[in-house]
């Protein structure tokens, strides 16, 4: 109920994690009360109003995270530039990588996709950058990173820890799941009101495109 | 709080489940416990009823309705539930058994695809909980004994008794139903011949209304069954509902005629 009240007021788009956003929050101590972050979004968790999703980008060579509550009202804008996903689910790896993988221009303009196309998922390989790293890379099935280049026994000591048979535990999955028939019960709930927030949205589009021509002189 | 991973859509679980999962003492951890409800799933796959420990036989029961249900939404063209198969079913000619025989059979089911029965423990023993694990639609002769057909069952008597005297209340009302009738004929066709006075029934119409009535009212409620009573179901079905006259241990005819013999045997 009360993230349909924010909803009403705030467009939250959809995005994923490895989309370029563009957020404004406020913030008392700026010259104009608003801060723009734009950076690749590295992680998205969290239930209901607590939601979250975390935001990189490199600013003079230092690399910044910035982490959001979707929900929270000092946000007063997401914008989407670039609307994709990647081959992970979290690219916390983008923190040991080369820092031109996490190098996004800050006037960056926004990309559109077609209507109606399926969200386009990069397969770009990311390299890391020579060991120590924050965590054991080589232990995660990590798929958007280029071959890790470790010796053997980094290897042998991933396989011996590994817990391959956690992957097929049909029960664990279904107790951290919603199953389709629930989904589709809560969705009901919400649809109304989304399918109008979107419709309002298509139209604000439209009107914000065009622009009066002004007089010159 | 937790965020519930929804990357993976699932078909809902139509048991009841422990939201705690069971360790299933074995020496080798949790790769033990993955192996032993392997070996409950091939097994129960295989011979379709088996009786074992209960919390062994309820741990698997969730995988097993997981496994048929992912079979039946996703099919065997898809990759990841090809190898969920292939991990859980050790004999790989069960995989075929569960795409070619299990999914059609349990395709439309709206309940649940196993049964758990509480099954007795040999009196001095372990005192572990045993229990029964079956599909349902296997070929064995079911387990619950046979409530319907023996109607010398204290609960079948009064049903059947409770049937009689419903059946003889509404042969009652017919009776008054078409005696009034007879008596509208009588005057209408004193006053004129011709068409009937429209708005009241004739006595056919009366009785072939009433009979569709009692008959669907008498008739027992169906219940799902699937192919579960070994075959037997449509026999007893048969006796179950087709004869409730004679259940209620009188024919139709005799209690129209009763009612009404002349106007019956005109009509007939």
């Amino acid at each position: 109920m009360d993230m349909m009240n924010r909803r009403n007021h705030i467009d939250i788009p959809e995005f994923y994690v490895g989309s370029v956003l563009a957020v404004s929050s406020s913030n008392p101590h700026a010259p104009e009360k608003v801060t723009r972050f734009v950076g690749i979004c590295i992680q998205r968790g969290g239930c209901g109003l607590r939601a979250f999703f975390i935001i990189r980008n490199v600013v003079d060579h230092q690399g910044v995270e910035m982490f959001y509550e979707m929900y929270s009202p000092v946000i007063q804008k997401i914008e989407v530039l670039r609307l994709e996903k990647r081959l992970d689910n979290e690219l916390l790896y983008l923190r040991d990588a080369l820092p031109e993988y996490s190098t996004f221009p800050l006037d960056m303009e926004p990309e559109y996709l077609p209507e109606g196309s399926a969200i386009p998922v990069n397969p770009i390989k990311v390299k890391l950058k020579p060991r120590p790293w924050l965590e054991r890379w080589e232990r995660q099935e990590l798929k958007g990173v280029q071959d890790l280049g470790l010796p053997k026994r980094f290897y042998e000591r991933a396989a011996a820890v590994a817990k391959p048979w956690e992957k097929y535990d049909l029960m664990a999955e279904y107790r951290e799941s919603i199953p389709a028939e629930e989904q589709e019960e809560i969705f009901a709930e919400v649809y109304s009101q989304l399918h109008q927030l979107e419709v309002t949205r298509k139209i604000m589009k439209r009107k914000r495109t065009f622009v009066k021509p002004k007089k010159m002189g | 709080m937790n965020q519930a991973d929804v990357s993976k859509l699932m078909s809902r679980l139509k048991i009841k489940y422990s939201p705690v999962k069971r360790k299933l003492k074995n020496s080798e951890g949790p790769v033990g416990r993955a192996k032993k409800i392997q070996k409950t799933l091939t097994a129960l796959i295989k011979h379709e009823r088996i009786e074992l420990n209960f919390n062994r036989a309820d741990e698997t029961r969730g995988y097993v309705e997981r496994l048929i249900s992912d079979a039946i939404r996703y099919g065997d063209c898809h990759r990841a539930t090809m190898e969920l198969a292939d991990y859980w079913l050790l004999e790989k000619q069960l995989v075929h058994k569960l795409f070619k025989v299990l999914v059609p059979r349990f395709e439309n089911c709206p309940v649940s695809y196993t049964r758990m029965y509480r099954a007795p423990r040999p009196c001095p023993g372990n005192h572990f909980e045993r229990a029964v694990l079956e599909l349902r639609g296997n070929p064995y002769p079911s387990l619950l004994p046979d409530t319907i057909s023996n109607r010398n069952l204290i609960h079948n008597v009064l049903l059947d008794e409770a049937h009689k005297e419903y059946r003889a209340q509404k042969y009652a009302e017919i009776a008054r139903k078409l005696e009034a009738a007879d008596e509208n004929v009588a005057k209408s066709s004193g006053d004129s011949d011709g068409p009937e006075s429209s708005g009241l029934e004739t006595p056919e119409e009366i009785k072939a209304s009433t009979e569709a009535q009692v008959a669907s009212e008498v008739q027992p409620s169906a219940c799902y069954e699937g192919h579960g009573r070994g075959g037997s179901e449509e026999s007893r079905g048969g006796t179950a509902a087709g004869n409730p006259s004679e259940r209620a241990g009188l024919p139709l005819g005799a209690i129209l005629s009763r009612a009404s013999k002349r106007r019956v045997s005109q009509h007939r």
